[in-house]
């Protein structure tokens, strides 16, 4: 009987105190995985502009889970082909040009992928968020007449992650993320992840759009584009392979 | 010099010779100590440097003003268009200061082989040019140079190591280009070299300046540096300042800045040590100053029936306090010549023929500078001058309280034996 009520009361007392830690949780977690599912295929049109040069990339994506995901350049001329591989915490690059696939070292795993503002590691570390960070809530109520919470992850004791801390806004309505911002150790604020463009694909309510802005070069940016977008499709662990990667041919 | 006094401080010499030599080696060991110990520090500074700039660094750079500190790619010299590279390196040849000059294109990537990949620095060079600056082409462990127009490369044996390959396997190279694509290519290994300085074997990886270039979608025209060699590292900081004032052309300001400014940390050593010179220099005619005080204290107590006999037929005090200086002075004056003469030929011995301690130490890096443990000596000259002057000051000043003491002497108690 006592357990009865006490487990009643853990599931009510979110709706009834505001927000817990348990449901700030649940719905930093349903953002997290919101781009992901189990497992997901998308085309993606990629902008990279910086203060030197800027270019445009189109690539196929697939991914499982957090641990398996692979990346294959369509355009332009130059680079199609190229591909990326994530395997557990291993990437492996495949550069058509000379047919070679190559492990990166860990050296440079803080290396910017293919020139954008992501680096390796935001391939390799895409972890479940709520696994490696603590998660408060510093914001409910209207910001630009929409209902929103931000909440502070700041990464627990243990977690091997990149940011000091992270915030992120969330619309309370459709749980749709508006922006989130990373910061170093030391506070400084790396860069900031804008979100845009919401609308159903792949049969899910998604951001389409998506900016990443270096705080030190704010002249500078990538921009993501989600073009086509499917969630739950059939792939298993044996998709990811090396030969899969070289292939040229097989679209999955 | 004509006053009678300095003849007999002179011959007092002879009265107790086994005394008088004693003290005379007193003098000449630490004289001999002193230009020897900074010899051979000055000779371990030079070394520093000149392995620290001469295996890569150059004693002379010549960059586009922003190229320093980020050292970012796309900061080539003359900007976005380039410059005549032939002309600025001839440029920089002129000055008289330096030997010879060489372009260099930096880059940043991997180089890859089988299931190995390794971190690099790519260093785009000139092969003959960079042989006359730099030694890091002369450091082949196995293989040989890479040649223009080639795509080979040179790779450090700790790469080779992590890598496994040898002289003529494949390897590839990746490096982000300025363009924002990817360049990659096949590579051979045409050598191997080993600078001792791990950092460097690990990481530094040299090529053919075109091949970077092209890797790195970079017209021939840009290159990130001119590194020159100035035979005489010291004369760098004015050539710097002189090709710094007559390079300058165009839009894109140059910045011409030698080795003192590159590694400052070589500059802040040899003033250290230079300052040790002077501490060095106290310490040891501190202790001499003792020595020859206890000297000279015994020998005019020794005589003080002399002094006493000499006063009272009127002798001026002044005169007695002369002759124990100008003896005191003719004690320093004979250390030195024998100090001399014992110096200077060690130093030219171990001048061009150092004694070899690796059998005892092995090698060891300071400063990122490979130093062998050479008991290499620079000519001392500024300090062999100073302790000439410090070493007969140490005796005049050893013996003014001897003298003072002598020259006081109440003649009548003395002779009474009182």
């Amino acid at each position: 009987m006592l357990r009865f009520v006490l487990s009643l009361s853990l599931v009510l007392s979110p709706c009834a105190s505001g927000l817990a830690q348990q449901s700030a949780r649940d719905i930093v977690d349903q953002v997290d995985r919101l781009l992901r599912g189990r497992s997901s295929r998308a085309t993606v049109e990629m902008e990279v502009v910086t203060e030197h040069w800027s270019r445009t990339m189109a690539m196929e994506m697939w991914s499982l889970g957090t641990e398996y995901a692979l990346i294959r350049i369509a355009s332009p001329r130059k680079d199609a082909g190229m591909a990326t591989l994530k395997a557990g915490p291993d990437i492996w690059n495949y550069l058509p040009r000379v047919d070679r696939t190559i492990k990166l070292p860990p050296s440079l795993m803080g290396a910017a992928w293919m020139g954008s503002h992501f680096t390796n590691d935001d391939l390799v570390k895409e972890s479940r968020i709520i696994d490696d960070y603590d998660i408060e809530i510093t914001f409910d109520g209207v910001r630009g007449g929409v209902r929103v919470w931000e909440f502070a992850l700041t990464p627990k004791a243990e977690a091997a992650v990149v940011w000091g801390r992270i915030e992120e806004e969330i619309r309370q309505d459709d749980l749709m993320p508006v922006w989130a911002r990373y910061y170093a150790e030391d506070g400084t604020l790396m860069r900031t992840m804008t979100f845009e463009d919401v609308r159903t694909m792949g049969g899910r309510l998604v951001p389409t759009l998506m900016h990443i802005v270096p705080a030190d070069k704010p002249a500078e940016r990538t921009t993501i584009r989600y073009r086509a977008l499917q969630f739950d499709v059939e792939l298993d662990q044996s998709f990811f392979s090396l030969r899969r990667l070289r292939d040229q041919r097989v679209g999955g | 010099m004509r006053s009678p006094w300095w003849r007999v401080g002179w011959r007092n010499l002879g009265r107790n010779r086994r005394r008088s030599i004693i003290a005379a080696t007193t003098l000449a060991v630490g004289y001999w100590s002193v230009v020897m110990l900074v010899g051979w520090t000055q000779g371990l500074v030079a070394e520093m440097i000149g392995n620290g700039t001469g295996i890569l660094t150059g004693q002379l750079q010549v960059h586009a003003a922003d190229f320093r500190p980020d050292e970012s790619v796309h900061a080539t010299i003359g900007g976005r268009d380039g410059v005549d590279v032939a002309a600025l390196v001839a440029n920089v040849e002129a000055d008289p200061a330096v030997s010879a000059a060489t372009p260099r294109v930096y880059g940043g990537g991997l180089v890859s082989s089988g299931a190995a990949t390794a971190a690099a620095v790519f260093l785009g060079v000139h092969p003959e040019r960079e042989a006359r600056v730099s030694r890091i082409l002369r450091s082949i462990d196995r293989g040989r140079v890479p040649q223009s127009g080639t795509r080979e490369i040179l790779i450090g044996s700790e790469m080779a190591r992590t890598l496994n390959v040898n002289p003529g396997d494949e390897v590839v190279v990746v490096a982000p280009a300025v363009d924002g694509s990817l360049g990659n290519d096949l590579f051979t290994v045409a050598g191997v070299y080993r600078s001792g300085l791990t950092d460097l074997d690990r990481t530094f990886v040299m090529l053919p300046i075109d091949a970077l270039q092209s890797l790195m979608v970079f017209e021939s025209n840009r290159v990130h540096e001119i590194a020159a060699a100035v035979p005489s590292p010291w004369d760098a900081e004015q050539a710097a300042t002189r090709l710094d004032a007559t390079l300058q052309s165009g839009a894109a300001p140059l910045l011409v800045e030698s080795w003192a400014t590159l590694r400052p940390e070589m500059v802040e050593y040899a003033q250290l040590t230079e300052s040790l010179e002077g501490i060095l220099l106290a310490i040891v005619f501190g202790m001499a100053i003792f020595g020859i005080a206890n000297t000279m204290l015994m020998a005019t107590y020794e005589r003080r029936r002399e002094f006493a006999v000499l006063l009272a037929l009127g002798a001026r005090p002044a005169g007695i306090l002369w002759s124990v200086l100008a003896e005191a002075v003719a004690l320093a004056l004979v250390g030195l010549v024998v100090g001399v003469a014992t110096a200077l030929p060690v130093l030219v011995w171990w001048h061009n023929a150092p004694p070899d301690l690796s059998w005892l130490f092995g090698e060891f890096t300071m400063l990122g500078a490979l130093i062998r443990p050479v008991l290499r000596v620079e000519y001392p000259w500024s300090v062999t001058v100073q302790a000439a002057f410090a070493m007969v000051l140490t005796a005049v000043v050893a013996s003014v309280y001897p003298a003072i003491r002598a020259a006081r002497l109440p003649p009548a108690d003395t002779l009474a034996g009182r």
